[in-house]
C-alpha cells in the first residue's frame, strides 16, 4: 500500500525534472491533496483544492455548452502558468511553470503523466 | 501509569490508569512509526515523570536532536531522561550515557542492563526506540523470552515499558505473539492507500485495561509538533448568506476564500490546527447555481457543518436539501445556528422543531463573525468523527 503512494512520488518526480515546471501535485477530483512536490508543504492543500474546483468548473462549463470535456486548464499570468489536467476519474495533475519556458514539451510530459498517475489509482 | 501524549489514545486508554503495565507500537514497515516513542517520551517527562530512552538503531544524541526537531525542548528536564545506549557500542564509538549495553548483539548483556534500570530507578516510563533491532542483532525468539522477563520486572518495580516495533518480514509466531499475546496494549500503526486517501493511520489492537476501540484515525507527523490527528475534509455547508465562508475563517489558522461581491463562487478553503487536530476545512457556496460545484467539491468528506441564518427560517428548507446535495447521508453533522446576536434569532430548540431535526444532530449556537461558538462546534463535529457516544 506505501508503494502505491512510492509510485505516485515518482510520476511527480519525473514530471519535476522537466526543464520550466516549478512544482507539481496530485490531487483528487474532489479537491484532496493526494501527493506534492512543491517549495511549501503549507499551501498545498488549498492549492489542490482550487485546482480541483478549477478543473471541474470548466469542465461542468464546456460540457454544459455541448463542446466536450476540456483537455487541460491552462492559467497564465504574469510570474508564471498553471496547468491542471485530469488524470481519469478519480484525480488530477496540476503543474506550476515559469513564464519563460515553451509549454510543447511539458504537455506532452503532462500527458504522459496523467495517463500513469490513472492506471495507478484505478 | 501509561500516557502516551497522543491526541485521543489517552482518551481511548483512559479512565483507569494501571501501573507497571506495558505497551506497543506495532509499525508497519515504511510508515513514520519513529515518533510515536519520542512524543509519549516528551509527554510524560512534561508531566513530572521519570523516563528511559533505550536506543538500539541510532544514537543518543540524534535523539535529542529529534526532540528539537518537533520543537520540544527536553533541557528542562535532562535529569529525569536516561538513556540506555545500544548504539555506539555497535560500531565501535565510545559513549557518554549512563547505561550503556556493551555487547547490543548479546541479549544476556543486553538483559543485564535493563534489569539494573529497573532496579535502581523510580517507578519511571521505559522506552524502546527499536525493539525491532534488538530483535534483528540477538534473535527472535531470544528477544522474546527477555521481553517476557523485562515485563514481569517493569510490573514488579511499578514501571510502565513502551516499545516501539516495526513488523518487518519476521516469523508468523513472532508476529502474532507481539500483537496479541504479549503486551498489555497494542497500538498498530499503518499506511493507506484507499481510493484517493493516502495517509497513515493508527488504532488501538488491543488493551487489557480499557473498553476496546476499534476505531482507527488518520494522522500526519508534522516538524514541529509531532502527531496530529488527521481530518482530510470537513464540508461547510448552507444556504445563502448563512455566514459559512465567516465561519470557515473563524474556525480556520489560515484559510483562502474565492469570492466575488462578498459572496463565495468556488469555495472557501481553510486549515484548522486545534487541540492536536490538523483538518482541512472546504466551504461550499450557497446559491443553487453552483449545485455543480457542491456536488463536485463534497465527495470523501468526514464530516459536516451546515450553516444556518437562525433569523431566517425560510432558509431551512434550502438547507436541508443541500445535505442531499452533499450525499451526506450517514456522515456526521452539525448545525450551526449563526447569527445568534441579530434580533428575532431562532432559539437551538425552536430551530430543532422548525427543522425537525432528529435529537441526536447537535445544534450549536454562534456568532461566527465574532468567532463565538466555533470552537465548540469543532469539538462536537470531531467527537462525532472519532466517535465519542457522549458527546
Amino acid at each position: 500500500m506505501p508503494d502505491t503512494i512510492d509510485m505516485v512520488d515518482k510520476v511527480l518526480a519525473d514530471l519535476k525534472k522537466v526543464g520550466g515546471v516549478e512544482a507539481c501535485a496530485a490531487a483528487s477530483r474532489d479537491g484532496l491533496l493526494i501527493r506534492a512536490i512543491l517549495q511549501q508543504e503549507y499551501f498545498s492543500e488549498s492549492f489542490a483544492a482550487m485546482s480541483a474546483t478549477m478543473l471541474g468548473a470548466a469542465e461542468a462549463a464546456t460540457t454544459e455548452l455541448g463542446k466536450g470535456v476540456p483537455h487541460r486548464v491552462i492559467v497564465e499570468s504574469e510570474h508564471g502558468r498553471l496547468i491542471a489536467v485530469g488524470a481519469g476519474r478519480r484525480a488530477l495533475l496540476i503543474v506550476l511553470v515559469d513564464s519563460e519556458t515553451g509549454l510543447g514539451l511539458i504537455l506532452l510530459e503532462l500527458d504522459k503523466a496523467a495517463a500513469k498517475l490513472k492506471e495507478l489509482l484505478a | 501509569m501509561i500516557e502516551t501524549g497522543i491526541p485521543k489514545v489517552d482518551e481511548f486508554l483512559g479512565g483507569v490508569k494501571p501501573k507497571g503495565k506495558n505497551l506497543v507500537y506495532y509499525i508497519q514497515h515504511g510508515v513514520e512509526g519513529e515518533i510515536f516513542v519520542i512524543q509519549t517520551v516528551y509527554n510524560s517527562l512534561k508531566n513530572g515523570g521519570t523516563c528511559v530512552f533505550v536506543v538500539s538503531s541510532t544514537t543518543p544524541d540524534n535523539i535529542r536532536n529529534l526532540f528539537k526537531e518537533f520543537g520540544w525542548d527536553i533541557d528542562p528536564y535532562k535529569n529525569n531522561l536516561f538513556f540506555v545506549d545500544a548504539y555506539n557500542p555497535l560500531i565501535g564509538a565510545l559513549s557518554n550515557e549512563k547505561y550503556v549495553v556493551s555487547n547490543p548483539d548479546n541479549i544476556e548483556d543486553f538483559s543485564k542492563v535493563i534489569t539494573d534500570v529497573l532496579k535502581e530507578l523510580h517507578p519511571g516510563t521505559i522506552v524502546f526506540g527499536s525493539l525491532s533491532t534488538v530483535m534483528d542483532l540477538c534473535g527472535e525468539t531470544e528477544t522474546i523470552e527477555a521481553v517476557r522477563s523485562w515485563n514481569k520486572l517493569a510490573m514488579l518495580y511499578d514501571h510502565v515499558m513502551v516499545y516501539n516495533f516495526t513488523a518487518w518480514p519476521y516469523s508468523r509466531e513472532t508476529l502474532d505473539l507481539i500483537k496479541k499475546d504479549m503486551f498489555n496494549a497494542v497500538i498498530s500503526i499503518g499506511g493507506i492507500a484507499e481510493r484517493v486517501i493516502f495517509g497513515q493511520y493508527f488504532g488501538i489492537l488491543k488493551s487489557d485495561w480499557a473498553k476496546e476501540t476499534k476505531k482507527s484515525m488518520l494522522f500526519r507527523v508534522l516538524r514541529p509538533g509531532g502527531i496530529k490527528l488527521f481530518i482530510p475534509k470537513i464540508l461547510v455547508t448552507g444556504p445563502f448568506d448563512a455566514g459559512k465562508s465567516s465561519f470557515v475563517h473563524a474556525l480556520s489558522t489560515r484559510a483562502i476564500s474565492v469570492d466575488r461581491f462578498g459572496t463565495t463562487i468556488a469555495l472557501d478553503h481553510g486549515h484548522v490546527d486545534y487541540k492536536g487536530f490538523s483538518a482541512d476545512i472546504f466551504g461550499t457556496p450557497g446559491q443553487e447555481r453552483f449545485d455543480p460545484i457542491i456536488k463536485l467539491l463534497s465527495g470523501e468528506s468526514m464530516g459536516i457543518f451546515l450553516v444556518v441564518d437562525s433569523t431566517n427560517p425560510t432558509d431551512f428548507v434550502r438547507a436541508k436539501q443541500m445535505l442531499e446535495i452533499t450525499k451526506s447521508y450517514g456522515l456526521p453533522y452539525v448545525v450551526i445556528a449563526n447569527k445568534q446576536d441579530l434580533p428575532g434569532a431562532l432559539t437551538p430548540e425552536e430551530i430543532r422543531k422548525q427543522f425537525n431535526l432528529p435529537d441526536d444532530v447537535p445544534i450549536i449556537p454562534a456568532v461566527a463573525k465574532d468567532k463565538i461558538g466555533v470552537y465548540e462546534a469543532f469539538e462536537v463535529l470531531i467527537d462525532k468523527i472519532t466517535g465519542e457516544s457522549d458527546a
